[in-house]
């Protein structure tokens, strides 16, 4: 544990080194930069707000993308998987008309069908013709982003807009706010609960995680690997078509193009910086939410453009993955060098 | 030979393997030229580690090495190599899709101006390598398709092609037959006698003594002494071996067998181009009975355990457990009748990164309902540490706390995590693959006792194993596997090791 | 006639940079290397022939520039992959996503826009005429007019088939792949191999990216590679890193981009059309699939 955090604050702090560099060697300053940055995501009320409310759709496909990679299934559909379940919230949102308390749970569930299904195709292909889910879920991002295109372009475009969108949908399915804080983040909450515990307590988890680390053992020990990946594929999947729901419904209201933008992608980094820990996934969500929340106020303040988020983004995962190999080699060796000590003497 | 000047020298060798394990405990040694020198001891003595050292696979974390009169210190093989001195692993390392040629020459090919490969010219200088040491081996052939002799002998004439003096073999004829071993220890003669320095790891006794001019034991990490081979007897290398005498009587107790618990019947397993691993195999295990599988690797073990397990289906035949047909099957439903020990902890037997309890709790959270709660859907886990702990206690494990990793358990505390979860399914029918494979003599001992109390229990168990001496310690009935075929099915009391060991080699070659 | 030289052409340009980044991609699979960055590669060296090309109106400085932008990719994966041991796929992943951020942050810092960069500045990759095949029916008017760097890859298809499989580079190369300890032991270190087959790739990417933007457009966007990175990992994967095999799967997923255009002509939507290359390669996994299958059905 003690290790784990030694390790973030070692990778941020270099990776933070090296963007100074970078913003130095184009002439900006980087302590004003990075003081804006953090004070247009974390101190003040609305901020910080902010920040939790696009940790959304980071943290879900990172819960998704963390929870398939530890139980060893490859299913990097989360992008396909987002668009999807806001294409379904959408639809959902334009033809039912229900009163909000039951709105927005539908349409909630809705999205998580949409990922769901969409998930279940890249599964029932590896379950029935062995097609690798890797590839076959990078395909079908691809096919979703242009089908997703499709259907705001084609049947489901509001006449009234210039570029391709749907209308906004019911008003009964908007995420109330609270103050600042849009209600999305409850859900968010509640998932980073319910899959911590589904992962970590449910016997369906420990033959997850067991599988991810040695498929041969659990098979020989009697889990039901075909049906385990079933169940990672359907319910990462529906993690990440919640994703997309929670962001038209709080947000924009309606499907408009590029709504994924790179959200599940980050997520899937996110995973991976957090080496498939949940809670890490979690708090790292919220630490790149705030870097690309206050990277809008920074470019106000500093004329950074804030495209250098994700420049650091990829700095932060590549120094902190690459810090936490070494750290442990480290630590290792250093017990040997004490233990070769206390032999000689 | 034994007079030869002094060649090698290691002084004061300490080696910590991250984080804490001592592996060599200030060692010093000398090698002289022109001598084979054996080094022996059991596993984890050190013997590899040792001279992985002196080959530069793994540095020291102090000490310091002279050869040939210079302090030398080779930060990788390529160095030592360099320097002369080279290795052969116990793990063949060869490419198998590259024929032998393509494996001798990789590192040191001769080409034209493009870059490209002169075949012509490094085919010619291989094969007078291999003429000039009688090897005979083609250089054309690949390697997937030539014996673990062969593939053994590419290996040394890599080394000679490379012009080295001092040769590291380690555990050479563990992968050999006893007819090949001969053959391997002519070469060895032969090269010794042309002026090459041979270092030759082993735990067998015998070998060591017949082929060795000095041999130096090991134990623990620590040197015990270096004699002469014609000074020293095989007991006496024993004791210094294991550090007390050892005995090598069976503590198997008489017991009439009961009725039968597992019973085969005509499996077969072709593959798909008619390649026949298995064929035709008809035996039983009854209750009480340890029936012993021998045969020399690769005849039809691997696939013998992979049908009984289900992990592949046979062409033919049928499986009972008590009566009860299990060849169709799923991997599940046989863990309710079938204890399965497999052969290799990290890969089949245990995840290495999970924490002790749940690899201690595999296959029973499925069959005992008490893992369950709220209908099956959680894991209990207070029981599930509980059933850790009393495996811990009942087993002799020795464990920091059900939560500890794994992988930082030592392998014999790790397989008496196995065996012990295994045994604790309570199944009649024990298949034990490999049971005490790479154990230290004090694990090998008590998973041993096990075996023999499970028997007293009643219960039947196939055990395959590829140490004959093991499989005469245990079994009552001893099976032989020869190219898929089963050619033995002897009672032990009347049979013997040199029976057992032709069977194993030639078998009884029968039309089928 | 028409439509059959036109699918042709489409063909051929649609396979090109797959074709580059993929024979790139074979270098590594080969030394055993998880490289997923092509992607990332891909896109880096589009937006260095555009910047190129843009700035000096010379479209070889351009290309040159595209080789150097996406061999600093290269050279970040052997630093984290090769040196620090990270993981190849996190390294892999974390490129690309840097790709499409550093890319996306310059088009906004240097050329002050976002989405696309189009300018009549930006000097185009020649196409070649071949007068003397001009004028043969049909085989003239596809041999003649290619673009450079279409005959680029062919030759690097040649090129690389001969490194791979008939010099010391070569059997070195598939050694660190096979068995890196082997290599190691024979003296040569695998890390090396593996570092010199990610700069191969990286300067086959960076032709397919100079391809991209100043040969099958001329502009660069955001995100322009769409995806030819990954196609062209499936490709590997689906000839088993076969140059020749590579280029025949290229060929079809240009076929594919192809009919997806023929397609548009019959009132099919774009974005479905847009689809096909990646339906294309969803079929060609499943028949890859099946015959693995029955490979080792034992």
């Amino acid at each position: 544990m003690r290790q784990k955090i030694l390790n973030a604050l070692i990778g941020i702090v270099v990776a933070l080194l090296l963007g100074a560099v970078l913003l130095l060697l184009q002439g900006y300053d980087p302590l004003a930069t990075y003081e804006a940055l953090f004070r247009y995501s974390l101190f003040g009320y609305y901020p910080f707000a902010t920040t939790l409310r696009n940790a959304v759709p980071l943290v879900l496909p990172g819960l998704s993308a963390a929870i398939a990679f530890a139980s060893g299934v490859v299913n990097l559909g989360q992008p396909g998987q987002l668009v999807m379940g806001a294409l379904f919230a959408t639809v959902g949102g334009l033809y039912l008309d229900l009163p909000p308390a039951l709105m927005i749970p539908v349409l909630a569930l809705l999205s998580m069908l949409g990922g769901l299904l969409w998930a279940g195709v890249a599964a029932l292909l590896r379950r029935f013709f062995d097609m690798s889910e890797f590839i076959v879920t990078l395909m079908l991002n691809m096919i979703a982003d242009f089908f997703t295109a499709w259907a705001i372009t084609e049947p489901f475009k509001d006449p009234a807009a210039f570029s391709p969108m749907t209308p906004q949908i019911n008003p009964n399915g908007w995420l109330p706010k609270w103050g600042e804080f849009n209600t999305m983040i409850l859900f968010m909450f509640a998932a980073v609960i319910l899959a911590w515990f589904v992962f970590n307590r449910w016997k369906a988890g420990y033959e997850w995680r067991i599988t991810g680390q040695n498929a041969l053992f659990a098979r020989l020990g009697g889990c039901n690997i075909n049906r385990n990946f079933m169940a990672v594929m359907l319910m990462t999947g529906a993690l990440a078509g919640l994703a997309g729901g929670l962001v038209v419904m709080g947000g924009p209201h309606r499907f408009i193009r590029g709504l994924g933008a790179n959200y599940a992608w980050d997520g899937v980094m996110i995973a991976i910086v957090a080496n498939n820990g949940l809670i890490a996934t979690f708090l790292y969500g919220l630490f790149f939410s705030a870097i690309q929340t206050g990277a809008l106020g920074m470019e106000l303040i500093t004329s950074v453009p804030n495209e250098i988020s994700q420049v650091l983004q990829a700095v932060l995962v590549l120094v902190i993955v690459a810090s936490r190999e070494y750290l442990n080699t480290f630590v290792e060796q250093r017990a040997a060098r004490r233990r070769a000590r206390e032999a000689r003497t | 030979m034994t007079n030869n000047p002094t060649l090698i020298e290691m002084r004061h060798i300490v080696k910590v393997y991250p984080p804490s394990v001592l592996a060599l405990d200030d060692v010093t040694v000398d090698f002289r030229r022109g001598e084979i020198h054996s080094i022996v001891g059991e596993n984890g003595a050190g013997k590899s580690t040792l001279m992985k050292v002196l080959y530069g696979l793994t540095q020291a974390n102090s000490g310091e090495i002279i050869y040939k009169g210079e302090p030398v210190h080779f930060r990788e093989p390529g160095e030592a190599i360099a320097a002369g001195i080279g290795m052969v692993h116990q793990e063949i390392v060869l490419i198998p899709e590259y024929t032998v040629w393509e494996n001798i020459v990789l590192g040191v090919e001769p080409v034209n101006w493009l870059g490209k490969i002169d075949r012509q010219r490094a085919r010619q200088l291989v094969k007078q390598k291999i003429d000039e040491f009688q090897f005979n081996l083609d250089p054309d052939a690949r390697v997937e398709s030539i014996s673990v002799a062969a593939r053994q002998k590419v290996e040394i004439l890599t080394l000679l092609y490379r012009n080295v003096e001092v040769l590291i073999l380690d555990e050479p004829t563990a992968v050999l037959t006893p007819q090949e071993i001969p053959q391997l220890f002519a070469e060895l003669n032969r090269l010794r006698d042309g002026g090459h320095t041979i270092l030759f790891i082993s735990h067998r006794l015998e070998e060591v003594l017949e082929l060795s001019d000095r041999i130096t034991v090991m134990r623990k990490g620590k040197k015990v002494d270096t004699v002469p081979a014609s000074a020293t007897t095989r007991q006496e290398l024993a004791r210094m071996m294991v550090g007390r005498d050892v005995i090598f009587t069976t503590r198997r107790k008489p017991q009439p067998p009961g009725e039968a618990v597992l019973r085969v019947e005509n499996l077969s397993l072709r593959e798909d181009h008619g390649r026949v691993r298995l064929n035709n195999l008809n035996f039983e295990v009854r209750a009480g009975e340890i029936v012993g599988v021998a045969g020399v690797e690769g005849n039809g073990q691997f696939e013998l355990v992979n049908t009984l397990m289900g992990i592949q289906k046979p062409t033919s035949g049928r499986i009972f457990i008590r009566n009860v047909d299990i060849t169709h099957f799923d991997i599940l439903q046989r863990r309710q009748y079938i204890s399965f020990v497999p052969q290799d902890r990290g890969k089949m037997g245990a995840s290495l990164v999970a924490p002790l309890w749940e690899d201690a709790i595999m296959t029973h959270h499925r069959l005992n309902p008490r893992f369950s709660q709220w209908n099956g859907l959680l894991l209990n886990t207070r029981f599930a540490q509980q059933f850790t702990r009393d495996l811990i206690e009942n087993f002799s494990v020795v464990a920091p706390s059900p939560r500890a990793p794994f992988r930082t358990l030592s392998g014999g505390n790790q397989q008496k995590v196995i065996v012990g979860r295994e045994l604790l399914l309570q199944s009649d029918f024990v298949l034990l693959d490999q049971p005490t494979r790479g154990l230290d003599v004090g694990s090998m001992e008590y998973i041993h006792d096990q075996i023999l109390r499970i028997r007293a229990e009643g219960r039947a168990v196939l055990m395959i194993s590829a140490d004959l001496e093991e499989i005469f310690l245990l079994s009552d009935r001893i099976l032989v596997l020869y190219r898929g075929q089963l050619v033995g099915n002897l009672p032990v009391e009347q049979t013997n090791p040199q029976e057992v060991g032709s069977l194993m080699l030639e078998g009884q070659v029968q039309s089928s | 006639m028409k439509i059959l030289i036109g699918l042709i052409n489409g063909m051929i340009s649609g396979a090109t940079p797959i074709l580059l980044a993929a024979l790139g991609g074979a270098y590594t699979y080969y030394a055993g290397v998880f490289n997923i960055a092509m992607e990332g590669m891909l896109l880096t060296g589009a937006f260095f022939a555009v910047l190129g090309s843009y700035y000096t109106g010379s479209w070889l400085i351009g290309v040159l520039l595209a080789i150097l932008g996406a061999l600093f990719l290269s050279l970040i994966f052997i630093l984290f992959a090769v040196v620090l041991k990270t993981d190849e796929f996190v390294t892999g992943i974390a490129l690309n996503l840097f790709a499409v951020g550093a890319t996306t942050y310059m088009l906004r810092k240097i050329f002050s826009v976002k989405g696309v960069f189009s300018n009549p500045a930006i000097q185009p990759i020649p196409a070649i005429r071949l007068p003397l095949a001009e004028n043969i029916p049909f085989v003239g008017e596809i041999l003649s007019g290619q673009i450079l760097m279409v005959w680029v890859a062919g030759l690097a298809t040649i090129l690389t088939y001969f490194l791979i499989f008939q010099t010391r580079f070569g059997l070195r190369l598939r050694a660190a792949g096979y068995n890196p300890a082997r290599l190691d032991s024979s003296g040569v270190p695998s890390s090396r191999m593996r570092a010199l087959s990610l700069l191969a790739c990286g300067v086959l990417c960076g032709l397919g990216g100079s391809f991209l933007s100043l040969g099958y457009v001329n502009l660069f966007a955001e995100n322009m590679s769409a995806g030819r990175g990954w196609i062209s990992l499936a490709a590997i994967i689906l000839v088993n890193g076969n140059p020749l095999g590579i280029a025949l799967i290229s060929l079809l997923f240009g076929f594919s981009d192809g009919l997806g255009l023929l397609l548009q002509g019959y009132r099919v939507p774009s974005q479905f059309t847009a689809m096909v290359p990646y339906i294309a390669t969803l079929i060609a996994l499943y028949f890859y699939a099946a015959r693995k299958r029955r490979l080792n059905s034992a």
